[in-house]
């Protein structure tokens, strides 16, 4: 008897491991389907049903929309501020960019993170989703050291890691863009469908470059993003206590700058310090001068004008 | 001691072949990454592993994946270049045919594509995408990243470390 019941249980298993099997078979062979353009209607139908319910939110966004998201807002900054044209400098930065975010929880984005500097004055730094980062002249002379830029770079990688941006676009507007991708079951869209799609992205564009530009994130993911940075600066061996003198500094000119960039789009400098300073006590971090880096940080910023 | 029984021996089995079956391949989900000798990014490249490749993980090491791709090859990739591949265990109910998720319409590159971008462009001639170009072309070479952290006592070359 017990023997019988053992034979069904074990059946049932072998079933399951089978439909468990098949079913990985049938997903490995609809992305194939899909690439060479032979859905059959049905497919066609159930593929649009499936992603209408399983994508729902910004978290479903995929590395490629993501990096397409990321790559338009950059060219609206990039329309709204000049590039500041030294290679040199860029290439710094790009390696001091580059040192932090091997440090950080997500290294690897759909083609990497770029950063560069903005010439203007105005002191601000941006990050677009994917990994496109800005930087401004006038925060660059107000940075003392490889370590103070290496925190400031360390803050931007964080918002790009906790997609803080595309948390920014309308919850609405997703699901209109998954409820018209979901439709399309092929890889390219008719011009009806990709006017519709083109619309929701320019909403999806400028519900990110409002935040960025003109509001500024949510205080809540600006100190989530001093918080990672404080670690991801630590572990990258930049002082982390150097974001909280990027601060200070900051505090000192709030009082005699206009509303505008940096001062703006950040909450007061005196509530992240306070925070700020508890990550960094609580790391137990010992400061290490090296004179390499600041050899090589002023001969980077040494042409700044 | 009491001597399990054939059922809890099965049920065991059972659920050692279905972990076996969930947790070990992965789907690279960025443009393109390297299979490393090493868990670094700097460390010599053995492979390119592009979009939509799977690979089967071997070893995980901190945020590295120790894996071996489609022509046998093993070497370490970050985990944040790829994403486990999922089975549709909860589509069982509805039909076999419902497989188009998330991850294939990743990998199909739906939704914000190059089309959409070509029909932004068209609308917004103001906005121009050159100099994003030229920023994607700045790249920092594995020798060069290396060098820099050597020189500047970074990451592993720390004091101490």
């Amino acid at each position: 008897m017990k023997n019988k019941k053992a034979m069904i249980l074990l059946l049932c298993c072998l079933f399951f491991i089978l439909m468990i099997l098949n079913c990985s078979v049938m997903e490995e062979s609809a992305g194939i389907f899909e690439k060479v353009s032979k859905v059959v209607t049905s497919d066609k139908e159930t593929a649009s049903k499936t992603t209408k319910a399983v994508r729902s939110s910004f978290g479903d966004i995929s590395e490629e929309e993501e990096y397409y998201i990321g790559r338009a807002v950059a060219a609206i900054i990039l329309s709204r501020y000049p590039v500041y044209k030294d290679d040199d400098l860029n290439h710094y930065i790009n390696r001091v960019g580059k040192a932090v975010v091997f440090h950080s929880d997500r290294p690897e984005t759909y083609a990497g993170y770029h950063f560069l500097v903005l010439d203007t004055e105005e002191v601000n730094v941006l990050s677009s989703p994917s990994g496109f980062i800005f930087i401004s002249k006038g925060l660059l002379k107000r940075c003392e050291d490889e370590d103070m830029l290496g925190c400031i770079l360390a803050h931007e990688v964080s918002h790009v890691q906790e997609k803080h941006g595309l948390q920014a676009i309308k919850n609405s507007r997703l699901v209109d863009a998954f409820a018209l991708i979901g439709e399309q079951a092929m890889k390219k869209y008719g011009p009806e469908k990709l006017a519709k799609l083109t619309d929701v992205f320019e909403g999806a564009l400028s519900d990110i470059a409002e935040k960025l530009i003109e509001r500024g994130y949510d205080r809540k993911y600006e100190y989530e993003a001093d918080r990672l940075s404080v670690k991801i600066a630590a572990q990258t061996g930049y002082d982390p206590n150097s974001l909280i003198g990027f601060l200070e500094t900051m505090k000192q000119e709030s009082s005699q700058k206009g509303p505008k960039g940096w001062y703006k789009t950040h909450p007061s400098a005196e509530n992240r310090i306070r925070r700020a300073q508890k990550e960094v006590t609580s790391l137990n971090y010992h400061s290490e001068k090296v004179p390499v880096r600041s050899i090589r940080f002023n001969k980077a910023v040494q042409g700044l004008h | 001691m009491k001597k399990p029984s054939l059922l809890t021996v099965f049920l065991i089995m059972f659920f050692l072949l279905v972990t076996l079956l969930i947790a070990k391949s992965f789907i690279v989900k960025i443009k393109m990454t390297h299979l490393r000798t090493e868990p670094q990014f700097y460390a010599r490249s053995l492979a390119v592993l592009k979009n939509g490749e799977n690979v089967e993980q071997i070893e995980i090491q901190g945020g590295w994946i120790k894996v071996k791709n489609s022509q046998g090859l093993a070497g370490w990739i970050h985990s944040s270049a790829v994403k486990p591949k999922k089975i549709a265990l909860l589509q069982l109910a509805d039909s076999l045919k419902t497989k188009a998720n998330a991850d294939e319409v990743a990998l199909a590159g739906k939704g914000f594509n190059k089309q959409v971008e070509g029909e932004y462009k068209a609308r917004n001639p103001n906005v121009s995408f050159a100099m994003v170009d030229k920023m994607l072309r700045i790249e920092v070479s594995s020798s060069d990243i290396k060098s820099f952290l050597k020189k500047g006592r970074l990451g592993e070359f720390r004091r101490g470390e």
